[in-house]
Parts: structure tokens; sequence; C-alpha cells
């Protein structure tokens, strides 16, 4: 349905939208490579990753070759049908800013798969990875095409699931396992929240068409409630504080996932889903730009801060992710236009520069065999190359010119200022921000490579390393080209950039990067940052004290071990409740249930009929008593033998009730029923020991006497109310009416067994034999195992039988009701 | 659609007298079982596409009509669980036939499974509520026979708390019927719509209750559930995969037969939804408690009961019809995650997750095989589960149930986070030394019966078909459940002919 895309928000005027059958074809060739990667890798090894790698770079080169008449504000779609009654389609769509996305996801990934072709020595699950990262990278490529919120929620989940096979990846590892399994519960349960809030918000908007919902946002509360459980899903997937703890957990991650994940995929959905929300609910939704401004802010300075604490530098690495993502959440969740086209400049830029320091990490630990910045020293000397690249991608990551980071970062300050006063709070907490990513750079950069002082004032010894080939160092140097000459001629990004920002805010057009803006309160804000960034860094001694002197806040790890825990020992508290294993009790429960639901609703009803009548002959009132009698004597009974022998009395005195009331046959199906339920107990018997267990003590049988009791008296109130409440004449009537004319006989209950009502009579014969069946395999089980002694391991199981009885006798006697 | 219509219950029956006949004859027996189910599959799929053209099918049986006989009723909702049961029959048996285990010493599994067969097509196609009764009892004796085959110790002991809870419902479900026929004076369901319509309003909630309970232990809802967990997981895996698939199910379906056909509601009923939620959050809690394969696997049952609750007691046609697709989708899955805890006890040797390890090496197909259907079960897309999961928040949240949404949500959460369990403590990890003894490198692959990874791999793909191609399945679904919600097309195909 072209016609449903066509409200877009980049143009007043519908522009020709493209169909591309390409777009799902990609898609297709990352699962069809996924799949058969785990084969492939059995013979290819970890040039696996080479041919995985054509998924994203087929990607890349179709979107370049798109890129034209996108950026110009002519989306390419597609869509095809997948369960429409519900909203969901297969519909994808590549605008602007889509296609910054596609860049970031399939750019950068063509890169790391070379990276971690030469970073894996060869191994048996080479394939499975390989596998497995090419799916992540489908499934995160599914999140920026699709225009379909309910295709995107799938794709969303998919990167979860990916992702945690990815982090748990060194399966024999328990931190990366409980890693794996902490990233899939906090972001699991924020896709949860986000699909819901995706449903309210489809519903209040009529349609699941994302780019339509952002043309034409709804109003109300219930889209205030969606915002809410949208944003639930992005912060936690982009590590917003306070749901932040996974990402530096799951850097437990192969370093080649750990460069993707928090470079270019991952990380940023919830920063894509914020940048296309951001401009179309800030206006209707009172509260989200304070919340997702702040949000944003707090993350980026308890990322920053948390950074400075790490001695491991791929750690200091991680929480300074946590650090850029609050940054980026904080420029695009304001929904001012030209902070979202800063930030989607610094989207890119911190792309190229994090996934570039992951992957020096990755180089620096197959070295040195270490990733502690107090253990290693003298890399600048022994890894040059790799310390230069280092160097870069630090400069940009900390806003030096002239990298891609600075430009961004300018223009992020500077749209800031424009804004006025309404944006001061944020400026400061973002200069303060950058100051903390100043000095947090320099901390890696110092820690992972420069020579340190050792004891006694002479400069430690330089650790000792394996030289890294080229090749594991030439995708990051590829991106570092990119960070140098993007900054240094911010004119090849703008073009990107500007499409990407304009798609999202069409008011954007107009504004472009520079290197230099001139003397202006922006670059005194940078140089500001970098100042205070450097004294933190020099004073990094004295700032480690004042950190150890305040009080530390919660990760949030806590608050996430805490949550499981508790939710282990509710999950056992409640379950040893319910499912004591106690037969007795079990049923007591189901008896109880009968009195609080129906037992409840009849007391609402009319009372008992007035005109009863307690027997119609002495004679029944006499085996009525015995009966009674005889199911008092099983129930107090200390012998199972005896307790069968009076179960089979009650049975058979319901039998002479049925002579009484002049119905031989039911009398006598009764009785062989009874006989073969007598017959059954023997044989069970023979596995039990001769006398019920002593354990059950008096409060709980005084409670068991009132539940019979109370089910008693609940189904003959029952019964009695509802024969009076009858209004229409039985079909028992037609029976006597018809057995003789039309069913040839003059025995009215005959014809109905073998005649009206022939098929359960079949049914139940069936079930006679399977019973005899049943019987006969019981014997001879019980001839191949006599000296089974059963009872000997659970004392309380025996005692159930007692309760068991009563179901047997009503079951054959209650049989009867039916004939009317 | 008058001959094909008692053939699902006749076909069964007579294969299974004939069956035992050849008892000393295992391949005869084998032979006989798959061309009888392979038959009443292909009845059932002729019956769906027919009432799908055609309307409801009733077959008055021994020409007797309504309601002085007895009726076979063929409405859309039961002819998709008749196709939907009977093609688990049919896999489930090619397992069976390929499990070391069940045939073993156990000359009456073959008759005693048709005779199963037979009763679950019963119960679908009665349109007659002491019929339903009979057709229970058929499905139940048959039942207690197979989970008590070969009769090891444990399996005789939980099999009793299984017999025994059964057999209090089935009392209860006759005391009902007797119950129900004191009060209207008719069993068959099409004319009791109508006459329960006409009593005491109090006397008919009290009826409705009083079945929701009878079949609520059946269907293992909360508090009624606590026999299952118990008494499923000994079984050998074939049996227990049947009974995990079907056996709760028919008890779902018989609640949505009666509680629309007989007690329909004007909106949401909180009775249902409460005990939907319940039953989500107990089951779902006693799965994350457990630290065996199958016990997991048992609770999940539960938990997963309560969504199906929860599509019904939200009475609307979406509602319904995210119930209807739910079953479908669980009967599916939940059988093949049996079927794969069966593989991974043949395999390993055990189904306890402390002594199991490292099977993503040792049995790759089995560990894809089991992720699957497991993110499915905790309803994570693209997978068959997030369709039924997503048909329910939708109509949920479209008539403002948020509060029990929310709970559905959650409980998702948590099925998934069980499953993380059984992944990290089964299949992650070094490879196990359970089976140490002739194992060389530790790595050495372990390779169940190719028949029943067969059988289980043929499942996950129908899985992943009603996933992919989850329009039509719902179109079906939603059809079935816009007739559930009118059920004067049920009584008029019923008594007006």
């Amino acid at each position: 349905m072209p016609g449903r895309l066509v409200g877009d928000l980049v143009l007043t005027a519908p522009a020709p939208l493209r169909r591309s059958a390409a777009l799902l074809a990609l898609l297709g060739l990352h699962a069809v490579l996924a799949g058969a990667a785990p084969v492939l890798g059995r013979r290819l090894g970890p040039r696996v990753l080479l041919v995985c790698a054509l998924a994203p770079a087929a990607t890349v080169a179709w979107a370049l070759a798109r890129a034209g008449g996108v950026l110009d504000g002519r989306p390419v779609t597609e869509v095809r049908p997948w369960v429409g009654e519900l909203g969901v389609e297969l519909a994808f769509r590549l605008d602007g800013f889509s296609l910054l996305m596609v860049a970031l996801v399939s750019g950068i990934g063509v890169p790391v798969f070379v990276y971690a072709w030469r970073y894996f020595a060869p191994r048996p699950d080479i394939g499975r990875f390989a596998g497995l990262l090419t799916a992540f990278a489908g499934a995160m490529l599914g999140v920026v095409l699709t225009d379909n919120l309910l295709v995107l929620y799938v794709c969303w989940e998919l990167t979860s699931i990916t992702s945690y096979l990815l982090i748990g990846f060194d399966d024999t590892k328990a931190p990366a396992r409980a890693a794996a399994l902490q990233a899939l519960l906090i972001t699991g349960a924020g896709g949860l929240a986000m699909l819901a809030g995706f449903v309210l918000l489809g519903q209040a908007a009529g349609t699941y068409t994302f780019s339509e919902i952002l043309a034409d946002p709804p109003t109300g509360t219930t889209v205030g409630i969606a915002a809410a459980l949208v944003l639930a899903g992005a912060f936690t997937k982009s590590a917003q504080v306070p749901f932040h703890s996974w990402l530096p957990g799951a850097m437990a991650a192969p370093t080649p996932v750990s460069a993707y994940l928090h470079s270019a995929t991952m990380v940023k959905a919830g920063v894509y889903l914020i940048a296309r929300f951001a401009p179309a609910l800030a206006p209707v939704v009172g509260w989200w730009r304070p919340v997702v401004v702040s949000v944003g802010v707090v993350t980026m300075l308890v990322g920053g801060l948390a950074a400075l604490r790490q001695h491991d530098v791929k750690l200091l690495l991680a929480h300074g992710t946590v650090s850029q993502l609050g940054f980026l959440v904080a420029l695009f969740g304001a929904g001012w236009e030209e902070a979202t086209f800063a930030a989607a400049a610094l989207l890119l830029a911190h792309g190229l520069f994090k996934a570039t320091l992951f992957m020096t990490v990755g180089i620096v630990d197959h070295a040195a065999h270490t990733r502690d910045l107090r253990q290693l020293s003298g890399l600048h000397a022994t890894l040059r190359p790799v310390a230069v690249v280092a160097v870069i991608a630090t400069a940009s990551m900390a806003g030096l010119p002239p990298f891609l980071g600075f430009v961004a970062k300018e223009a992020g300050l500077e749209a800031l200022l424009h804004e006025g006063s309404s944006a001061t709070l944020v400026l400061v907490g973002i200069v303060a921000g950058s100051a903390l990513t100043v000095a947090y750079g320099a901390r890696y950069v110092w820690g992972a490579f420069a020579t340190k002082p050792g004891r006694a004032g002479a400069p430690m010894a330089a650790t000792p390393v394996e030289p890294p080939g080229a090749a594991i160092l030439a995708p990051a140097v590829v991106l570092t080209v990119a960070t140098v000459l993007l900054g240094a001629v911010p004119a090849l990004a703008d073009p990107l950039v500007e499409g990407a920002a304009t798609s999202l805010d069409p008011r954007v057009e107009g504004v472009h990067l520079a290197l230099w803006h001139g003397i202006t309160v922006a670059l005194g804000l940078s140089v500001l940052a970098v100042t205070v960034g450097v004294a933190l860094f020099v004073g990094r001694d004295r700032m480690a004290r004042l950190q150890a002197a305040l009080p530390r806040t919660s990760s949030g790890t806590e608050v996430y071990q805490a949550t499981l825990t508790a939710t282990l020992r509710l999950a056992d508290r409640v379950t040893s409740v319910v499912q004591s294993g106690s037969l007795p009790r079990y049923l007591q429960v189901a008896l109880v249930t009968l009195l609080v639901l129906p037992g409840t609703a009849l007391l609402s009803g009319p009372g008992l009929p007035d005109d009863l009548a307690i027997a119609e002959s002495p004679l029944q009132v006499v085996v009525a008593a015995l009966v009674v009698g005889a199911a008092l004597a099983a129930a107090r009974s200390r012998r199972r033998f005896a307790a069968v022998l009076c179960l089979g009395g009650v049975g058979y005195g319901v039998a002479v009730l049925f002579v009484i009331q002049g119905a031989p046959d039911l009398a006598l199906t009764q009785l062989l029923v009874e006989t073969l339920a007598v017959v059954i107990f023997v044989l069970v018997l023979r596995h039990l020991p001769e006398r019920f267990s002593e354990t059950s003590r008096r409060l709980s049988r005084l409670s068991r006497a009132a539940v019979s009791a109370g089910v008693g008296t609940f189904v003959a109130a029952f019964a009695l109310i509802a024969g009076a409440a009858r209004q229409e004449p039985a079909v028992s009537g037609e029976h006597l009416a018809r057995a003789l004319p039309d069913g040839g006989g003059r025995n009215v209950v005959n014809v109905i067994l073998v005649d009206f009502r022939g098929l359960d009579t079949m049914g139940e014969i069936t079930v006679l034999a399977v019973a005899a069946l049943g019987i006969a395999s019981l014997v001879l089980s019980g001839r191949s195992e006599r000296t089974a002694g059963l009872a000997a391991h659970d004392p309380d199981e025996p005692a159930p039988a007692t309760e068991a009885d009563g179901p047997v006798g009503a079951v054959s006697s209650a049989g009867g009701d039916r004939l009317g | 659609m008058r001959v094909l219509l008692p053939l699902p219950v006749v076909l069964p029956l007579l294969a299974a007298g004939a069956s035992l006949a050849l008892h000393r004859h295992r391949w005869l027996q084998r032979a006989l079982g798959l061309l009888t189910l392979t038959a009443v599959l292909g009845v059932s799929i002729a019956l769906l596409l027919e009432v799908r053209a055609d309307g409801i099918g009733v077959v008055d049986v021994g020409g007797w009509e309504a309601p002085i006989g007895i009726t076979l009723v063929a409405d859309l909702l039961a002819v998709i669980m008749l196709a939907i049961a009977t093609a688990m029959l049919l896999v489930v048996l090619v397992y069976a036939i390929g499990h070391p285990a069940t045939e073993d010493t156990r000359r009456f599994f073959h008759p005693t499974y048709l005779v199963l067969a037979a009763g679950v097509s019963l119960a679908f196609l009665t349109g007659d509520l002491f019929n339903l009764f009979v057709a229970f009892e058929i499905m139940l004796i048959a039942s207690y026979v197979l989970i008590t085959l070969g009769g090891s110790e444990p399996q005789v002991r939980s099999g009793m708390t299984y017999v025994v809870f059964s057999l209090l419902s089935s009392t209860l479900f006759v005391t009902a019927v007797g119950l129900v026929y004191a009060a209207t004076g008719t069993v068959n369901l099409a004319d009791l719509a109508g006459r329960l319509d006409g009593i005491d309003p109090a006397i008919r909630n009290a009826l409705g209750l009083m079945l929701l309970v009878v079949f609520g232990v059946k269907a293992a809802i909360f508090p009624l559930f606590s026999w299952l967990p118990d008494s499923y997981p000994t079984a050998p895996s074939p049996v227990t995969a049947i009974f995990a698939g079907l056996l709760t199910k028919v008890g779902v379906y018989a609640i949505i037969r009666t509680q629309t056909l007989l007690f329909p509601a004007d909106g949401a009923s909180e009775v249902l939804l409460a005990i939907a939620a319940l039953t989500m959050v107990v089951g779902v809690l006693g799965a994350i408690a457990q630290n065996d394969v199958k016990r997991i696997l048992s609770f999940h049952i539960v938990s997963q009961i309560g969504y199906m609750i929860l599509g019904l007691g939200l009475f609307s046609v979406a509602g319904i019809a995210g119930a209807i697709f739910y079953i479908v989708h669980h009967i599916v899955v939940k059988t093949t995650l049996f079927l794969v805890s069966g593989l991974i006890e043949v395999s390993a040797g055990t189904g306890a997750l402390s002594r199991l390890s490292g099977l993503t090496r040792r049995a790759p197909v089995v560990a894809v095989l089991f992720a699957l259907p497991a993110l499915s079960l905790a309803g994570i897309p693209p997978f068959s589960g997030f369709v039924a999961k997503l048909a329910l928040v939708q109509a949920g949240l479209d008539i403002d149930q948020g509060l029990v949404i929310g709970v559905s949500l959650l409980v998702s959460l948590l099925t998934l986070f069980s499953m993380t369990k059984i992944w990290a403590g089964a299949f992650w990890g070094a490879p196990s030394e359970v089976e140490a003894p002739d194992d060389a490198g530790g790595d050495r692959a372990l390779r169940p019966p190719p028949l029943m990874v067969g059988a289980t791999a043929a499942l996950v793909l129908t899985s992943l078909v009603i996933a992919f191609g989850a329009a039509p399945l719902y179109d079906l679904s939603h059809d079935a459940a816009t007739a559930l919600m009118a059920p004067d097309g049920y009584v008029g195909a019923v008594l007006d002919r």
C-alpha cells in the first residue's frame, strides 16, 4: 500500500517513493549467511568471518547507490504483508536518518568482521560466532530500516537475543554467562515495556506505520503512558541511568563484539528510537523534554565519573560508552532541531572512534595478555602504530580539533547556546561531561600506552608484547582515516548528517557542519572543557582520593542483583507453598475452590425449596444409614484393607438404593463397577503397607473433615436448588414417549443406553476395556517387581487413598443421573 | 460431512482394537498406528476446509435428533483443535517409535495411545455435555495407563497423584452434569444454551463456575494445577510430550466452549482475568524454582494456560482469537520442547541441570531444536509465541485491561529467564563429564536416534510455519472467535435443521 506511506515528515509535497526489493534481500542475505556460517566455519575456520562480511559489505554498496536520492528526500520503501490483522507488516523505509544508521551498522560492520577474522585463533566454534555476529548485524539493520513499529520490536528483541548469545560466547566463564543474562533481562524488560507502548501508540494513532505516526502524532493521556513505556525500552537498550549497569558487564564479550556493540549496534538502537520520536513527541508530551534531557545529562556524568575509576582499560571504555550515550540522548531527546543535527554528527563520530578504541584494546590485550593499566607500560614504543591510532580516536572522543568528534561537539554546544536560557543547565552538564571525557580519554591513552613510573622513581619496565600482525590493525586504521578526513573536511560528512537530521526534523535544513566557527562562546566552552579535563587527569591521584571519600552511588548492578535474588526467593517460597507435594493438600485446595467459587455464587440465589421430603420409604433410611456408616468407617479405618472393604460397602449400598428406586439396570452397572474398583484397589494394596501412616495431625484432620462436610452440604443443597429451578420439561419425557414406537424397546433405560445415547455406552465400554488393560499391565509389572516396596519412600503418599475412594464410588453411582 | 465427521473418533477406536489383537507384532502395530493417525489427520484437514467453506457441520449419532440423542458438532474451533491435536499425535507416535524406552516391554502402548486419540477427538467434536464427560473418561483412562506403563517406582508414585486428582475432577464433572440436568432437563449443549438463559442468574452463575472448576482441574489453572508438575515429568518423554501438548488444552477447550456457549458474558470477566493472572505468575515462579528440564517445562504449561484464560477472560473477539491462536502455537511448541527434553535425556542420560553442561558443543542440533521453541514459548519474536502474545496484548490494551497485560508481559520476561536457566545450565559451559567413561576428548558429538530428531525437527518447522504464515492462522482464529461470540449460529445449526 504505497499510498499509506506518503505522509512524509520531510517534504511538504509528497515525493515519488522508490520501491526496492533489495531491502528485504539484504536482510535475507544476513539471515542466510548467519544460518550457513556454522557449517562453513568447519571448513574455512576464521575465514568464515570474511564470507559473512559480504552481508554488511553488500548493504553498504547498496546504500551508497541509493544515497543520492535518499538524501534528496526520496525514501526507498518496501512493504510485504505478514499478519495484517494485527498490524504487522514487513514495511521498510530507507530515509536520511536510516541511511546514516545503515552507514554505521554496516559500514562499521565490515571492519569489525575483518578485525574479528584476525582476532580469533582457529577454534571449533568460530562458525557459530560468525553466524551470531551476522544475525546480530542483520537484526540491527532491521531495527533501523523498518517502518513498522511491531517489526521494529521484532528486530529489537532479536538484537537482545543475539547479543545474549554473543556476550556469553565464552560460555565456560561464569562472569560471561552472568553478564549475558544481565544484559538480556534488563534490555528484555525494557523491550516488553516498549511493546506495550508501541501497541498503545498504534491503537491511539490507528496505524503501526512508524512514519505515519511521526507525521501525525496522536495526543492524550494514553500517548503519555505510551511514551513512558517506549522510553523504558530506549533507556534500557542505550544503557541510560538507572539501567546502565549491564553495559560495562557486557564487555565480557569477545572484543570484536564489544567493538561492534558499543559503537554501531545494540546501544545505538535506543538512541535511534529517541531520535525518531523526540521531534514528534516532545511537543505533545509535556514531560518528555525535561525527563529525557536530564536522564541523558546525568548518564553522561555518571558514566564519565565511573570511567575515571577503572583500571581495566576495556572497562574504562565501556563506562565511557555509557557517558557518550548520555550525551547523544541529551542532544537528540530535546527535539531541538539544531541539537538534533549536532547529535546526528556525534552519532557518526562516536561510532567511528569507539569502534577504533575497542579494536586497539583488543590488540593490546592480545599482545600484552593484560588490560590492567597498572601493569601496562611502555606500549607507546613497542606498539607504536596502535598507539597512534588510539591517540587519534581518543582525541576525537575528547573533542579535540581537527577530528570529527570536535566538529560534532562544537555543533552541539552551538545548538544549545542558540536555545538560550532554557538550555543553560543542559549546557553546564554537557561541558562538565566533556571535561570528564577528556580526563578519561587521557587516562585511557596514558593507561594503555604510557611508560609509567615504577618503584623508586625509575620507569616501570616495558610490558613484554607479542607484535600483532598488520592485518588486525588495518580495520582500525580505516576507521581512523575516516575520523580524520571527515573532521578536517566536514563538508564530506555534511550531506549525510544534514540528510539524516532533516529526515528527523525538516526544520534542520540549512544547518551545516564546520571545523572553524570563528572565536565563539562554543569554542570557549570547548577550551574550558579541555582545560578542566586535563586538570582532572593531571590531578588524578587527588581525584581518586576524592572519589574514594565520597559515598559510592549504586552502579545499578546491586539493584539488579537484589531484584534477581528477591525473585528467586519469592519463586522458592511460592512454589514450596503451592507445590508441597502432598496430595491430600492438593485435593483440599481443589475442594475449597469449589466452595469458594460456585459455592458463594449459589448463596446469592434462591434458597432451598420449601416442599422437601426426607425419604419415600423406611428402607431408604436404613440403607442410607448403612452407606453413611460404611463411609465413616472407611474414613476412620487404620487398615487399608478394611477401608477398601468399607468403600465397597458404600458402593453396594448405593446399588441397593437404585434397586429400591426401581432401577435394577443401574444397580447392576453399579455392582459391576464397584467390583472392578475393589479389584483394582486390592491390586494396588499389594504395593502398600498394611496400615495407613499416622502422621496427620489433629488440626489437619479437623480441617479435612470441615472441607468434606462443606462440599457434601454444598452439593446436596445445589442439587435441591437446581432441581427446583427447572423451567422446561426434561428430554427424558421425549425418551419415554419414543422408546417403544421409535426405539422398539419397552425398557426405556435399555433404549437410552443402546440407542438414544449409544455413543456414551460405547465410550464407557472402551473405558472398561482400557481399564482392564491397565489392570493387566499392573499385574504383569507386579509380577516382575514383586519385591517393590513403593510406600517405603513416601510416608504421606498412602493417605490420599482414603480420599480417592469417594470419587470412585461417586463416579459410578452418579453415572446414572443422566438417565433422569 | 456426515461421513467424515465421526471418523476421527471411530477410526482410532477400531484401530485400537485391531492393535490389541496384533500385540505380538510390533511392526504391524506401528504401521497401523501411523496409518490410522495419518488418515485421521487427513479427515481433520478435510473437515477444517469444509467447515470453513460451508459452516458448522452436525451429525446426529444413531439418527436421533438433538436433544434426544447425542450430537456431534464440528464448528471452526472444534476442527482447528482436532487438526492440530491429530498432527501432534502423529508426530509424537513417530518419535515414540524411535524412542528406545517407550515401546519396550509395553505391548499395550499402541492400543492405549489410539484410545487416547479417540477420546481427544470426541472431546472436541461432541455437542453434548454428558458425552463430553465420556470423552474425558476415555481420554483419562488411556492416560492413566500411559503414565504408568512400564511401572517404574517413581512413575507409579507420581501416576498416583495424577489418577487421584483426575478422579476427583471426574467426580465433580459428573456431579456438575447432574446439576445442570437437574436445572435444565437437558445435556445437549445447544439446547442448554437456550434453557440456561431462562433460569435464575445466580444458579446459572454457580453452574458456570462449577464447570470452570471442573475443567480448570484438567486445564491446570490456579489454584487447581498442583497435580501437573508433580506427575508429568516422570512419564516416558513421548507420553509427557503428548500430555503436555494436548490434555490441558482439551480442558481449556472445554472452558472456552462452555463459557462462550452456555455462560456468555457482556464484558471482560474479572474472575477469569484474576485466575489468568495468578496462573501465569504462580506457574512461572514455579518454573524459576526448578532445576530439572522437564519440571521447568511442566511449570511453564501452567503459566501458559494463564495466557489462554486471559484471552477468554477478555470476552472480546480479538481476545478469544488471541487465545485460540495461542493454544495452537502452544500445543506445537510445548510438545516440541518435551520432545527435546527427551532428546537431552536420551543423549546425555539425565535431565538434571546440575549434571548437564556444554551441550551446544556436543549436540549442536539439539541446541538449535531447543533454542527456537524455547524462544517461541517466551514470546520472543519472530517466532509463533510472539504473534500469539501480540494478539493478546493488543486485545487487552484495546479494552483497557492494562494491569493483566502488564502481568502477562512481566511473566513472559520471567519465562525467558527460566529458559536461560536451561540454556545456561544444559547447553553452555564446559562439556559435561557425565558421560566420561567412553569419552575421548569431551567434545564427542552426542547423536540421539535419528527418528526422534526428525520428529522433533518436523515440529520445530511447524512452529516456524505458524510464525511466518501467521496471517491465515490468525484469520482462522479470528473467524472461530467471531463464531464463538455469536453462539446463536451454533445453536441454530444444531437445533433448527
